[in-house]
Order: C-alpha cells, then sequence, then structure tokens
C-alpha cells in the first residue's frame, strides 16, 4: 500500500487503540498517546471504535470480518475525509496490517469497490506507531530511559506485510541506559498466530518456548515489541516457564514507562495530565541536562 | 472424451472465465532483453580456466592446467595410472586386483579433444572400452565393473564448475555415469564464462535446439556425485562418480598454429 | 523412533511428532542448514532479479498453458517419445503399470519424485507384481523403513544417523554402522545391481521444454541420470504445470530451484532427454514415455489456486516454516507438506474439506512468502481456504457461533464496553484464585492455558482513562 508523504507534518491524529490493548493493556494506549503529545500531536480517540475484525477475517469468516471492517471504515473515514485528522495512528503492526491490507481482500468484489478505495485512502495515512514516529514525525529519540537489558522480536506482521524493522530498532538503540542485545533467530514466529494459539495449542506452545529458550539466552530482561497480542502469548509462556524475562510493548519502553505487566503495580493508570512516574521524571530530568526543552 | 481433450478443453475455458483469481489477465513474456544472467565470471581464457577448476574444487573435484595437448595427453594418462595405484593401495591385500580395475570407459577418439590415448593406455595394460551398445547383456555386465570413465566436454561454464555432456554415437553417457572415477578433458575453447553465455552463443547460430534434440539426452554436470542425505552429512560418489578430476587445456594455441 | 501413522486423525498426528523428542531438533537442523545455504547462494546474486523473473516466466506459462502443452507434446512426439494424458491418479498409475507389464518389467527403478508419491505409484506397480526400487539415497532409506517422505527435497530429513544404521542393519543385513560413508557405499553397491537389472525407470520432471520437446530432472546423486539411461524404457510422470518455453526458461528456473532449494549455484546433475537413444547412440533408453497429469491441477486453477501451480517445489518454504520445524512433514498426512502443502493438499483434493485441518495448522507468519523463488503469496492462499472452508461449512458449529457472538458484541460501543467489563470481573476473579495469572480457562479456550497463562483484564479500560482525561481537561 502506498504511503502518503505529508507535505505538511500531520498535528492531530486518530488514535486506533485496538481492542486488546484497551482491555488488557490500557498503558499501552496511554504510552501511545503520551508518546505523541509530547511531539506536539493533537491526538483524537474515537470512542466508537471497536476491534478492526482480523480475528474473523484470520478464521476465514469474511462475512463476519467485514462487518466490523465497515465499521472501522465508518468511524475513521470521515474524519480522515474531511481533513479533521491527518493519519491514523495503532501501536499494532497486525492490525495496521489488518485495516490497510487485509480490507483490501474483504473488499475486492466488484460491488464493493467504493469501500475498497475508501479503505486504501484510509490504508495511505494509517500508520504503526514507530513508524509514524520515525518515517513521518522524523523522532529518532524518545528521551527516554531503562536501566537493563532489552531485546527486540519484530513482529510477523509488522516486518513482513507492513515492511518496519528499522524503525523501533532505532527508537530502541536511543534509549537511555538500555542494553540493547540480539535476539537469536529474531525473525522466527512466535506462535501466537490468533486463534491458533487455541486450535492448535500445541504447536503454538512449542513455538512459544522455543521463542523463550531464545529470549532466555539472549540475557535480555525484557524483550519489546510493537504488538500486544505476541506480547500476551509470549509473557504467558515466559511466565509458565519461570523464565526470568518479560514482553513489554515498546510505546512503554519509549514513553520511560515499562509496563505495568512487568512489574503489577497495585493502582490504576495514573489520571493526572502530569506524568508522575518515574521513568518520566528520569526523561525530564535527562532532557534538562542536555539543555533541551523538556517533554510538552 | 479422451483425457488429452478433456484436460486441454477445461484448462481453455478456466483460463477464459473473467473472474479467476490467477493468472492474470496479461502476462509479460520475458525476451532476450529482459533476461538476466544469474552468476558472472570475467576475464580471459586463462582466467576463466582458473575459475573453473577453482569452482570445481569447491564441489569437492579436482583440476589441473596445462597449456599443450601433448601436455594434455600426459596429464590425463597419469592420473589414470595414479589412480589404479591409489585404488590397489587403498586395498585389502588378499584381493589385490578386481574386475574392472584398468577398464575405462570412453568416448570413441572422434569425439575426444585428445587423440592418441587408446593405443597409449592400451600399452600400459589397461583395457580401454568404447561402449557401443549397452542393452548387450556381454557389453553391460563389462561396463558395470569399469572403475574410470573418460570423457570430453561440449562446453564448460566458469562461473559455476559445470560441464555439459551431450550424448551422441560416439558420446557413451556410461563414461560419464557408471565409473567410480571420471576424467574431464576440457579444452579452453570450450569454457564460457556462464550458462547464460554458452546458450546464447549457441541461440545465435542456431544450434541450441537442434543440440538438445540430437544428442538425445544432454547432462548437466557441476562436480562428483553427492548426497546430504544422511543427517546432512556430505557424503559422495552415491551413484555417480565419486571423484573428478578435469585436466583444462589449451586448445586454442593449437588451432591458431593448425 | 516414533510411529507413523497418516490414517491418524491430524490431532494424534501431531501430538505424536510433538511427542519425539528427537525430531524438531532434527528437522531443525537440517532445515537450517538448507535455509543458511539458500541465503547464501541467493544473496551472492541478484536474489530478487531471478525470483521476478522466475515468476514472470512462469506466470506467463498458467496463462497459456494450453498453448504450451501442445507444443511440448507435439515436441515430444516429433522425438519419438510417447506422450499420454491422465486425468487423474488412477489413469496415471494405470499408463504406467500398462507400460510395464508390455515390456515385460520385472524391476523398475525410480528417482525420487513428488508426482509418483502423489499417485502412489509404487503401491499400484506393486501390486501388480512388479518390484520397485527408490534409488535417491534418502528415498531409498525410507522405503526400506515402509514410510512416505517427510520433505519434499530431503525425504529422510526426519530420521538420525542411529536410527538409519538400524534399518541397514536390520533390512538389509549389513553390519551395524554408524560410518555414513560404509553406509552410502553398501547402498551404491546394492542399487547399481539394479540400475542394471532393471527394465523399467520411472522418474517425475522438473521441468520440460516445450520448444525442444526436452525432460529436464535435477539430482545431486545421479540416480536421475541413472534412471532414465540404463534401463530399456523410461518412463516419466510430469503434472501439466511443469512446462517451460525455452531452454533459457529452464536454465532460469533450473538456478531458481537449485539456489532456493539446497543453495547450490548449480544442482551435481540437470539430466535433460529428448527422446529415445539414436540408432547409432551407445546407451540410453529405447522408449521413452510421457504421462502428463492434471490430478487435481485444474480445479486448483478452477478453485482460484492457480498461483500455487507456480511452485518448483523447492522445499524452502518448509526449511522455513517454524510449524514444519517443529512437527516435521508426517504430521501433515499428505503427499505434500509445510506451507505450499498446507495449500495444495486441500486444493488437489476432490474435497477441500478432506484436509481442513492443514490451512489451519499455521500462524500466517509469512516467513514462507519472503523465501519461495517464485513469490507465492502462501498466507494470503491459506486465508483463501480457511474462507473456502467456512463456506463448505467444515468448521464446527461452536467456532461459528463464538465468531458471530464476538462480531456481535464488537459492532455496537454499548456492547462492547459492557463485555468489557464483565470480562474484566470475570478474568480478575479467575486471576485471583491462581495468583495474578489466568492459569485455567474452560474449554475450548483450554488450549491457550494449556501451555501459558493469561493476564486478566485491566481493570479500567483505555477509554475509560482516557474520558477520565477528558472531563479533567474540560474542567480545566
Ligand atoms: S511454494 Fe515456493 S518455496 Fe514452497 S516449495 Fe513451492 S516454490 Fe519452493
Amino acid at each position: 500500500m502506498q504511503k502518503s508523504s505529508f507535505s505538511t507534518p500531520p498535528r492531530r491524529v486518530a488514535l486506533f487503540v485496538t481492542c486488546m490493548a484497551d482491555m488488557l493493556y490500557p498503558g499501552v494506549g496511554i504510552a501511545a498517546t503520551e508518546l505523541l503529545e509530547r511531539q506536539g500531536i493533537e491526538v483524537v480517540f474515537p470512542m466508537e471504535q471497536t476491534c478492526c475484525g482480523q480475528p474473523a477475517f484470520n478464521a476465514g469468516y469474511r462475512d463476519e470480518a467485514r462487518v466490523l471492517a465497515r465499521r472501522f471504515l465508518q468511524v475513521f473515514g470521515p474524519m480522515v475525509e474531511n481533513g479533521s485528522v491527518q493519519a491514523i495512528v495503532a501501536p499494532s503492526g497486525s492490525c495496521v496490517t489488518m485495516t490497510s491490507h487485509f480490507y483490501d481482500v474483504l473488499f475486492e468484489d466488484s460491488k464493493e469497490q467504493p469501500l475498497r478505495q475508501l479503505a486504501q485512502r484510509l490504508a495511505s495515512v494509517t500508520f504503526e506507531l514507530t513508524e509514524f514516529l520515525v518515517d513521518v514525525l522524523g523522532v529518532t529519540d524518545t528521551h527516554a530511559r531503562l536501566e537493563g537489558t532489552v531485546t527486540y522480536h519484530p513482529c510477523c506482521h509488522l516486518l513482513r506485510e507492513l515492511g518496519v524493522d528499522e524503525q523501533p530498532r532505532k527508537l530502541l538503540a536511543a534509549v537511555d541506559g538500555a542494553q540493547v542485545v540480539e535476539l537469536p533467530d529474531a525473525v522466527d514466529c512466535c506462535g501466537f498466530g490468533g486463534l491458533f494459539a487455541v486450535k492448535n495449542a500445541g504447536i503454538s506452545g512449542a513455538m512459544g518456548r522455543r521463542k523463550a529458550d531464545n529470549l532466555a539466552r539472549s540475557g535480555a530482561d525484557v524483550v519489546a515489541m510493537c504488538d500486544v497480542s505476541c506480547m500476551t502469548h509470549i509473557n504467558g509462556i515466559l511466565s509458565r516457564e519461570k523464565i526470568d524475562c518479560r514482553a513489554v510493548h515498546i510505546a512503554e519502553i519509549l514513553n520511560g514507562q515499562l509496563g505495568s505487566r512487568l512489574h503489577p503495580p497495585e493502582e490504576e493508570p495514573p489520571m493526572t495530565l502530569e506524568r508522575p512516574r518515574r521513568w518520566q521524571d528520569a526523561t525530564a530530568a535527562d532532557a534538562a541536562a542536555k539543555g533541551e526543552k523538556g517533554g510538552d | 472424451m479422451p483425457a488429452r481433450d478433456d484436460i486441454l478443453n477445461r484448462l481453455r475455458t478456466a483460463l477464459r472465465q473473467p473472474e479467476l483469481r490467477f493468472p492474470p489477465p496479461e502476462t509479460h513474456r520475458l525476451t532476450a532483453d529482459d533476461r538476466m544472467t544469474v552468476g558472472t565470471a570475467e576475464g580471459d581464457r586463462w582466467a576463466l580456466a582458473r575459475r573453473f577448476g577453482a569452482e570445481l574444487e569447491t564441489l569437492h573435484g579436482t583440476f589441473e592446467i596445462v597449456e599443450t595437448l601433448a601436455e594434455a595427453r600426459m596429464a590425463a594418462i597419469g592420473r589414470l595410472q595414479m589412480w589404479v595405484a591409489e585404488e590397489l593401495a587403498g586395498r585389502r591385500t588378499e584381493r589385490p586386483e578386481q574386475p574392472g580395475d584398468r577398464d575405462i570407459l570412453i568416448w570413441s577418439p572422434d569425439a575426444l579433444p585428445i587423440d592418441g590415448l587408446t593405443p597409449a593406455l592400451s600399452d600400459l595394460e589397461f583395457r580401454v572400452i568404447e561402449p557401443q551398445n549397452l542393452h548387450d547383456p556381454d557389453e553391460r555386465e563389462r561396463v558395470r565393473y569399469a572403475r574410470a570413465g573418460i570423457t570430453g566436454v561440449d562446453a564448460a561454464f566458469a562461473a559455476t564448475g559445470t560441464v555439459v555432456l551431450g550424448a551422441g554415437p560416439h558420446k557413451s553417457r556410461a563414461a560419464s555415469l557408471t565409473p567410480f572415477r571420471h576424467l574431464l578433458l576440457v579444452p579452453i575453447s570450450r569454457i564460457f564464462p556462464t550458462a547464460e553465455a554458452w546458450m546464447a552463443k549457441m541461440r545465435q547460430d542456431g544450434t541450441l535446439t537442434d543440440f538438445l534434440r540430437e544428442s538425445r539426452n544432454v547432462a548437466l554436470v557441476s562436480g562428483p556425485s553427492k548426497s546430504a542425505d544422511l543427517e546432512g552429512i556430505l557424503t559422495m560418489g552415491v551413484h555417480g562418480p565419486k571423484i573428478l578430476h578435469a585436466v583444462i587445456f589449451d586448445d586454442i594455441e593449437a588451432m591458431i598454429r593448425g | 523412533m516414533a510411529v507413523i501413522n497418516l490414517e491418524a486423525p491430524f490431532k494424534e498426528r501431531v501430538a505424536n511428532a510433538l511427542g519425539d523428542s528427537h525430531l524438531a531438533p532434527a528437522v531443525v537442523r537440517a532445515t537450517d542448514r538448507m535455509l543458511q545455504a539458500r541465503h547464501k547462494a541467493m544473496n551472492s546474486i541478484d536474489g530478487e532479479g531471478l525470483r521476478t523473473q522466475t515468476r514472470q516466466m512462469k506466470e506467463d506459462v498458467l496463462r497459456h498453458l494450453p498453448d504450451y502443452l501442445e507444443q511440448l507434446e507435439r515436441n515430444f512426439q516429433a522425438n519419438g517419445i510417447v506422450v499420454h494424458w491422465a486425468r487423474d491418479g488412477v489413469e496415471a498409475g494405470e499408463i504406467v503399470r500398462g507400460i510395464g507389464l508390455q515390456n515385460g518389467a520385472k524391476t523398475v527403478v525410480k528417482s525420487k519424485s513428488m508426482a509418483t508419491e502423489e499417485i502412489h505409484l509404487n503401491h499400484v506397480l506393486e501390486q501388480a507384481g512388479l518390484k520397485v526400487v527408490e534409488t535417491d539415497l534418502g528415498e531409498y532409506i525410507i522405503q526400506l523403513a515402509g514410510e512416505p517422505p517427510s520433505h519434499i527435497v530431503a525425504p529422510v530429513i526426519h530420521k538420525r544417523l542411529e536410527e538409519i544404521a538400524e534399518i541397514f542393519h536390520e533390512k538389509l543385513d549389513m553390519p551395524r554402522t554408524m560410518d555414513p560413508t560404509e553406509i552410502t557405499s553398501a547402498a551404491r553397491v546394492r542399487l547399481r545391481n539394479e540400475f542394471f537389472g532393471a527394465q523399467m525407470g520411472v522418474s517425475g520432471c522438473n521441468f520440460a521444454i516445450a520448444e525442444t520437446g526436452t525432460i529436464c530432472i535435477v539430482t545431486n546423486e545421479g540416480n536421475g541420470r541413472m534412471v532414465s539411461s540404463m534401463p530399456k524404457v523410461y518412463v516419466v510422470v510430469m503434472g501439466i504445470e511443469k512446462v517451460v518455453p525455452t531452454v533459457e526458461d529452464a536454465l532460469l528456473q533450473l538456478q531458481a530451484l537449485t539456489r532456493s532449494s539446497t543453495g547450490q549455484q548449480m544442482t551435481v546433475y540437470c539430466s535433460m532427454t529428448s527422446g529415445p537413444r539414436q540408432p547409432d547412440q551407445p546407451d540410453g533408453p529405447e522408449q521413452v514415455h510421457v504421462v502428463l497429469m492434471d490430478n487435481g491441477r485444474l480445479q486448483m486453477l478452477e478453485r482460484g489456486y492457480g498461483e500455487a501451480l507456480l511452485c518448483v517445489r523447492c522445499g524452502a518454504c518448509l526449511n522455513v516454516c517454524p510449524v514444519y520445524q517443529e512437527i516435521g512433514g508426517h504430521a501433515y498426512g499428505s503427499t505434500y507438506n509445510g506451507p505450499i502443502g498446507a495449500v495444495i493438499s486441500p486444493a488437489l483434493a476432490p474435497e477441500i474439506a478432506r484436509f481442513k485441518e492443514l490451512p489451519h495448522a499455521t500462524t500466517l507468519c509469512g516467513a514462507c512468502r519472503d523465501v519461495c523463488p517464485v513469490k507465492i503469496d502462501l498466507p494470503r492462499l491459506l486465508v483463501d481456504l480457511r474462507s473456502d472452508l467456512v463456506e463448505a461449512k467444515t468448521n464446527p458449529r461452536v467456532e461459528q457461533l463464538a465468531i458471530q457472538g464476538y462480531v456481535k458484541a464488537m459492532s455496537s460501543r454499548e456492547m462492547y464496553e459492557r463485555g468489557g467489563k464483565f470480562a474484566s470481573v470475570a478474568s480478575n476473579l479467575l486471576a485471583g484464585l491462581t495468583g495474578g495469572e489466568i492459569k485455567w480457562m474452560p474449554p475450548p479456550l483450554n488450549g491457550w492455558t494449556d501451555h501459558r497463562d493469561f493476564p486478566p483484564f485491566a481493570k479500567k479500560s483505555f477509554r475509560e482513562w482516557w474520558e477520565e482525561r477528558q472531563k479533567l481537561r474540560n474542567r480545566e
């Protein structure tokens, strides 16, 4: 899908948080929001959004998937078409693949051409978070800090369908204090695969354990990735196998706040406008030390 | 309806369907201008000879480069004597000689790039066999145990260490296939940088398709026979030759001198 | 040694494979080796260009397949090759058996061929009283073991040397040896007898050249040359998609195939047969027969899976597939396995439901598409098959209900939010029982918790955070 090249940098974007991040990992959505806002982007969150429909599409239920695809296009279409937002950003390579590539398949039928074209127009301005930060905003350093060893797992859709790999790696490399190590056989699929994880649980588990072994071998404390679905699977395996490594969404690292899943806090996500987390403080102090203007 | 017409008709019908998902309605036929050359090899004839040899070596073959036909003849004979000696040395004493040890399958002199090999080898007590008809039971039996084969080549590709062996009236397939050891006589004039270069030349000369059809069998051979079927461990000489040696020689000088 | 029972249900085959602790390491080692060689061979040249051109060539062939087939047939016949056509495996088997019986063949030597595996030719010939000998070393081993191949190009990939040594000891009465060279020379001696004694040779066909009427088979061991040169009768079974227009196209496909299969620049042998020997030629077959076989290929095209007919059977997609690496080939229960097998097994079968599990036995990770020398979009074909399976109503009813329920819940904001709240309460309850992470879920979700934990839903969703923040902001 041809991505739009912006003549003037986008100022307002719609956040497609994805249903899984919304309900399971609000911290990822918060981190994404804050990362964007810190770049001076105004973030809009359409409350009508739900799920992109990928589970139905992948399982072969195209009629059902089309219902959710239409809904997505209804929610996000007008705001892009009337120019009230210049881009759609999602903290998930997989969901962006769905809306940007697989909607095209869903609306292949000659009768569906208007929707297909709408989907294509949206696809040209839809970005995975790190792709947006690096390619569109030109950000290479989010001034985050993380004490520890980090590795990166490229999730399959992000890597192979969107071709996004350099971007998250670049951002991760800039994280202060983090020692970035290579993950052996990094490009191997973790074994999640949506319904596959349940339908072919045995194979999925075996693949996950292979990934977990490689994580253990890498010596990383945390493994960053750009999809909460694979992250859930990998964490589930790591926890079951009692391997001392945690999967986190990259946004949480880049925003200087490690995910609540790493050290589950009892308190709920912060509700104030300032960001009181210790990572945030470190970032601000850091930026000040470098003589830059902090955060917002 | 006979199977043939059934299949072709159904195929045509399917391909006419406008909503067929694949193949696309318009496809592009590669032209001579589009075609890429996959590997490359460069330099003068000596460079190509060395490259051919080097590639053959990575394929577990061996080679030597000599300058004249006479030297090539000597090299070939020397190599065959060495092979017999090697074979006998490596064997348990109670069975010093076996049928076939001194049997050599060979292309007819007409097809070989070096003359005088058969008499020279016969003088050295080799039994030189020029296969005539392998479906003859006696001949089949004789051919079966020959330990070495000598052939020329129709062409060789420097980039991949490949030789082209066309079958023909004087060019037995067995000579390059059934023996344990295969000696290749490679005139430098037959070495092309790549397979693509050879094909382009043949195509230009109008001989490519006839060469394939009239030979009835053309083998591209790149190194000795091998397998990795046993746990990925490389083993040599599974069915074809285990040892492949190329004597590369300069026939261009000879051609110039007449 | 794990028991190989292709008739067992899919779940059982997979469980057997996963339960064999030697299998995955053996498969991983072998496939990784081939894959690394493949990367080296592709990266040392314009690999992308090679893939693009090979695909272009094959697409053009498929678009004009009837014409190329007719040209091929004409040239075969002009060269003295007898051409047979077979609609399906039964017809093809009968043709080959007929040729064998007519020529009084007793022993048949075979060079590894997936097309003949597809039609169970060995069984057909053996039923007719012929002795069939597989001559590819790997294929010979599994024939001795009584197993089907588990990989398109490396049939015995699943066996360790110890097991192979045991088979040779048991079946050939050979002293036990773990020395690969000794095993190889034992096979050489035995198979040499067969090559010289057999009346008929049978092979598949890697590609056939339309403009010259030439059959090409590639091997590393030389058995392809033997089978096509030593017996009096040589029979080729080829799928109708194997035709290429010109000699140059054959070279192109040869290079794409060998580079992506084993990472060789050229295979050791490419044997190109354009007919029976000429009267004055010392060796070669006296009869050459070609069976042009459909056996589901047309139907595959009609069903919309024509792209899979571009496949050159290099095996790269198997080598890179993490699922194949875990379970090996036999668990697929079909002639073709790995990603391409998951596509063509159902697409070739009269009923796609025959192999309905296979399109689901993949994560759609896409690694296969990236190594395929003809860039077949395997993940796309797999989701298309899943959709066809839904349309054929072969999926469990409960799955359909679950998907419909999920779509319904996701179709309105109210239901979505209410569902989220409910999931949050329920999952936190469940997690509370097992201390933080959910370690058990009821069927069918137990598939998840059998292997991994699941986190409870957040107590406060992102959207709740957002709304509260908006309120806070508005107050300012
Ligand atoms: S689908 Fe592609 S990668 Fe797989 S065997 Fe066929 S040609 Fe090779």
